[in-house]
């Protein structure tokens, strides 16, 4: 599904405070399977992640999105790809304050132009199946921590996508919450979606649906993790 | 085509609540922007219609009012200089005038006293001119021969008065009382109120009295072999310039003014090169300016921040191009509009109150009018393309450098 | 929406404007025949002295009609310009 060849990203090139997050990462992401990025914080887990969901360029290398390479479309096509094929849950539910969690669900979808009735729709059916029926109308600021993370969830999804990127999702959950994130993983999965998560949470990476677990450390993939 | 309608209406929609979001600072700025424009359309409706307004009641102004200057001054007018005048080739009439001004120190206003032209039915005895017919000297014998002037059934005969509305706003007088005033002989004229010029015309009469000839003389002491000045007409129309000039190089003394110069002192009224006008003008681009400025300069961290969350859910440079559009586009009009409509109801419905301290000056007697409203579509037009455009530039201006903010920063910011 | 009830409330207004200023032409006809009839040169706009009553008749060694941009003795004469024959705009 995604293939990654040698990439590598480096921050502020040329400058002092040059930093390179990733060195040379080559990495294969089977379609319809649940792959988890471990490592310390700062291995260049999120950065890795951005690139693989067409939100920045790596500095070196390529990347494949279903035998394409995504590396040198111009940015409006990565745009389309970004929308149409993925779905971010990011580390903070990175809602937009001051409009409801209707609005906010419905957000990724406004460039499409789709028809009112049926977006509206849609963004009401994904929040009933998180239970958030009732928060529709509310403003995103009076959300609980776990709500939030729900909503974005439920934003993630209103395209449809085919690959859900989630990073570190479990970072502001309890343990309750937590399993019941991992649940809804497990229904991701029986619906053919592929999945990215990374965490350094046991809860995530020890749990048994996981296909597969990449281990980074200072942007590199370490192969025989201690 | 549907598709693209749709989007635009999503994006005004999320345009319209991300404005309300930050209601403060937002409708502080739209109050702001709302109030310049309003200033700007106020001094524009407000100028062009009493521009118009002058053009149009003035147009029945004498064709040539003569003056004379002595030292410097406009002084009385001999009335052998009517004689002299009538005698140029190509005069077609020659009336005198006879007004002057008086200050009334118990309200401290300036009043204008005149005496109406006789009516013209009342002595078709003396032939088109009605000029010289107090050179008998003995004014009364004349007056009680014909009625002098009526106003709306009100006879305008010695001892008596007509005075304009805002005379009797400020006195609190009306028909049928009187009003006393000292001559220039120390004498007490005690006169009355026969009638009252209209309340609609007080644009040009508010401050007017009228008074018979006879009663003007002995108020001020004007002998009767002198006029305050003098207004001809002229046979061909053509010809009011030539025969201003005539006058002038026959009477050394003499002022011409013709028509055009008084239409032309009312339309250079209020100019934008006036000097009030000029500080409204600069003071309103200069806020403008600023506030432009201001916006041009950059955007917050939490308009970066969203445009980040933004781009990361699947929105391209162009769809954040088009909402800042439609953000820009949606304060100024409302800015637009906003101003523009209560300019109209300020200039056209309260007669423009607010301009009224600034416009009444030091004088007590301000004449209460409304305005016709003419409106100068062009005006309008420039007024849109100078508040809506650049307005809505400068706020998509900064959002170019939105291109550069990476989606992936969404994924970076904490908090939130 | 409410741009849309702004842009006609304005094109309301204009109406007004177009048949006010019709309506009104009986009162612009009223004013202009009683400057006809008693021989009128001024608006009466600004009444404290006698070179801001009568604008066009005041004489030209008068002390605001130095410059146009003096802001002279009173107010209003900032709003006005001279008479003079050569100016013209
Ligand atoms: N825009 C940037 N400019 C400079 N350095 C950056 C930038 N973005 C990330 N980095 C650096 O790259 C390194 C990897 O960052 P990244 O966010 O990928 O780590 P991570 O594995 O996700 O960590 P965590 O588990 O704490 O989220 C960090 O040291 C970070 O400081
Ligand atoms: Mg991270």
């Amino acid at each position: 599904m995604i293939e990654l060849m040698n990439v590598r990203k480096v921050f502020n090139a040329g400058k002092p405070s040059e930093f390179s997050a990733v060195n040379g990462v080559s990495l294969h992401i089977p379609e319809n399977k649940v792959t988890v990025l471990k490592g310390p914080s700062g291995s260049g887990k999120t950065t890795l992640l951005s690139i693989v969901g067409c939100m920045s360029r790596p500095s070196a290398g390529r990347v494949k999105l279903k035998e394409r390479e995504i590396t040198s479309l111009p940015e409006r096509f990565l745009t389309d790809i970004r929308r149409s094929t993925f779905g971010f849950i990011f580390q903070q539910p990175n809602l937009i304050k001051g409009i409801t969690v209707l609005e906010n669900v419905m957000l990724p979808a406004y460039p499409l132009g789709e028809k009112r009735s049926h977006l509206k729709a849609r963004a009401h059916r994904g929040l009933s199946e998180l239970s958030l029926t009732g928060k529709a109308a509310s403003k995103v600021e009076w959300l609980s921590g776990g709500e939030a993370q729900r909503v974005s969830i439920v934003r993630a999804l209103i395209n449809n996508p085919s690959i859900i990127i989630a990073d570190e999702p479990t970072a502001h959950l309890d343990t309750k919450l937590s399993y019941r994130f991992m649940e809804i993983v497990e229904k991701f999965k029986a619906e053919g979606k592929t999945v990215i998560i990374t965490s350094h949470d046991p809860l995530v990476y020890e749990s048994k649906m996981i296909d597969k677990v990449v281990n980074l450390r200072d942007g590199k993939i370490e192969e025989n993790p201690t | 085509m549907n598709v693209w309608i749709e989007k635009q209406r999503y994006i005004i929609d999320f345009t319209i609540s991300s404005l309300m979001r930050r209601k403060v600072k937002n409708i502080g700025l739209l109050v702001l922007y709302t109030l310049i424009v309003f200033i700007l359309a106020s001094t524009m409706f407000f100028t062009y219609a009493i521009k118009r307004e002058a053009a149009f009641i003035l147009e029945g102004s004498p064709e040539i009012v003569v003056q004379n200057l002595v030292a410097g001054r406009h002084d009385l007018l001999p009335v052998s200089y009517l004689e002299e005048i009538k005698s140029i080739r190509g005069v077609a009439n020659v009336e005198s005038r006879l007004w002057g001004y008086f200050y009334d120190s118990l309200v401290g206003a300036n009043y204008t006293l005149m005496t109406p032209p006789q009516n013209q039915d009342s002595h078709k005895n003396q032939g088109k001119t009605t000029v010289v017919e107090n050179d008998n000297g003995d004014p009364h014998a004349n007056h009680e021969a014909h009625a002098l002037f009526e106003y709306e059934g009100a006879l305008l005969e010695s001892g008596t008065l007509i005075i304009g509305n805002g005379v009797a706003r400020m006195r609190g007088i009306g028909k049928d009382d009187y009003m006393p005033f000292m001559a220039a002989d120390g004498q007490i004229m005690n006169m009355k109120i026969v009638g009252k010029l209209s309340s609609v015309s007080e644009l040009v009469s508010s401050d007017l009295i009228l008074m018979s000839e006879a009663d003007l003389r002995k108020l001020f002491g004007i002998s009767p072999d002198k006029v305050t000045d003098a207004i001809v007409t002229v046979r061909n129309p053509s010809e009011i310039q030539t025969v201003a000039g005539k006058i002038k190089k026959r009477i050394h003394s003499a002022r011409p003014i013709i028509r055009d110069e008084i239409l032309r002192t009312y339309s250079s009224i209020f100019n934008w090169r006036g000097g009030m006008m000029i500080v409204i003008f600069s003071a309103a681009v200069l806020a403008f300016v600023i506030f432009a400025w201001d916006k041009a300069s950059g955007l917050s961290a939490g308009e970066r921040q969203e445009i980040g969350i933004l781009k990361a859910v699947g929105w391209e440079t162009g769809d954040v191009i088009q909402m800042k559009f439609w953000e820009g586009a949606i304060v100024s009009l409302s800015a637009f509009l906003g101003g523009v409509i209560l300019a109209y109801i300020h200039v056209f419905f309260t007669g423009s109150a607010i301009f009224e301290p600034a416009l009444e000056g030091w004088s007590n007697l301000y004449p209460n009018f409304t305005l016709t409203p003419f409106i100068n579509a062009e005006q309008l037009t420039t007024l849109f393309f100078l508040t809506v455009i650049p307005y809505t530039v400068a706020t998509i201006v900064p959002t170019w450098r939105a291109a550069t903010i990476d989606p992936d920063s969404a994924m970076r910011h904490t908090g939130g | 929406m409410t741009l849309l009830s702004g842009i006609v409330l304005l094109g309301l207004l204009m109406l007004h404007a177009f048949t006010s200023s019709q309506g009104q032409e009986a009162n612009l006809l009223h004013k202009a025949a009683l400057v006809k009839q008693l021989r009128l040169t001024d608006l009466c706009l600004f009444t404290e002295a006698r070179y801001t009553r009568h604008l066009s008749q005041a004489d030209l060694n008068t002390a605001f009609q130095d410059h146009p941009l003096s802001m002279e003795h009173f107010p209003s004469g900032s709003f006005t310009q001279p008479n003079l024959p050569g100016i013209t705009r």
